[in-house]
């Protein structure tokens, strides 16, 4: 398969961008968005679906720890003699 | 006591001359006096502050300079780029490095089904060789991209990703042993991921921009949070310092 051109590219990110926003105004709610999840898997190759998914995922994540903190994971609890 | 009346005496002393001169009438001559008093003062200071400033720009300018000195110097040890490689460009031709000694270079390896980092960071460059352009009186700086995918990158497919980006950019590609050759040379990371249904996969790959010099010498890298005014800038500043082997 060949690789999207330029205009294929700008395609996709606009149907990303549209899907994201329309994720941030409902909270995140996927429900909400499935016209534009639709529209969105449908612009972009498979592969950038999972990598665009991912890296929301990931700014998301990345939000949380910046606005929220971080709490490092609890050790094992259990009783050591 | 005797000090006192010593030091209170002193300034009737002193103040008594200029004070004989404003009582004998000539209240010009001592005006004009109090303009030149203050004119000399005021470019006494300008001249002292003035010496202040070129003192502290000279400095600066010796800090920067040594600062880009041992940066070089640095990269210079970690010797990226030593080798040769041996690949064929977006038009079937075949090029080496030495094809390209001569030349300032500025280098980025990706691979054409990437996402949008390989294209983001393609722009940048060209909008950063486009702004060197501007300047007739520096060198014409070549673009390079080679791919870290040989398997889908091949001589078409890198004709089709190169022509939306600068008019001089080449791709370059080859067989997975000249393409890993070229990496290695300048250590770049690349990782093929899981292919998926339509075996479309991502390549995890460092991200860079290599600056080489007309030697063939890695000089300076530019990551993603350098822009394309920042990279202009530096190859600008290098080009300046730079000296012929």
């Amino acid at each position: 398969m060949t690789a999207p051109n330029s205009a294929e590219r700008k395609a996709c990110w606009d149907a990303r961008d549209h899907l994201w926003k329309c994720l941030d105004d409902n909270d995140d709610s996927v429900a909400s968005c499935q016209r534009f999840r639709t529209e969105f898997e449908a612009k972009c190759p498979a592969q950038w679906v999972k990598y665009f998914t991912k890296r929301r995922d990931f700014l998301k994540y990345k939000d949380k720890m910046q606005t929220e903190g971080f709490t490092p994971a609890q050790g094992p609890q259990g009783s050591r003699s | 006591k005797l000090c006192r009346t010593r030091s209170i005496s002193r300034p009737a002393q002193v103040g008594g001359r200029p004070q004989a001169r404003f009582l004998s009438g000539d209240r010009d001559t001592a005006a004009a006096a109090a303009k030149l008093k203050l004119r000399t003062r005021l470019l006494v200071t300008v001249l002292f502050g003035g010496s202040l400033l070129g003192v502290w720009w000279y400095v600066h300018a010796e800090r920067e300079q040594k600062l880009q000195r041992q940066r070089v110097e640095q990269l210079r040890q970690v010797a990226l780029g030593q080798g040769t490689f041996s690949l064929v460009d977006h038009t079937g031709r075949r090029r080496t490095k030495r094809d390209f000694l001569g030349s300032w270079v500025l280098l980025y390896f990706g691979f054409t089904h990437c996402p949008d980092i390989c294209p983001d960071e393609l722009d940048k460059l060209s909008a950063a060789v486009a702004a060197l352009d501007r300047n007739a009186s520096l060198p014409p700086v070549q673009p390079l991209f080679i791919t870290v995918d040989p398997e889908r990158d091949d001589v078409a497919a890198l004709a089709r990703y190169v022509k939306d980006f600068h008019p001089r950019l080449i791709g370059l590609t080859g067989t997975a042993e000249e393409v890993k050759h070229a990496g290695r040379d300048y250590r770049v990371y690349a990782s093929p991921g899981p292919k998926d249904e339509d075996g479309d996969y991502i390549v995890d790959h460092t991200i860079l921009i290599y600056l080489i010099s007309p030697d063939g010498l890695f000089l300076d890298y530019y990551n993603r949070m350098k822009s394309a005014e920042q990279i202009a800038d530096s190859v600008r500043k290098h080009m300046e310092s730079y000296v012929t082997l």
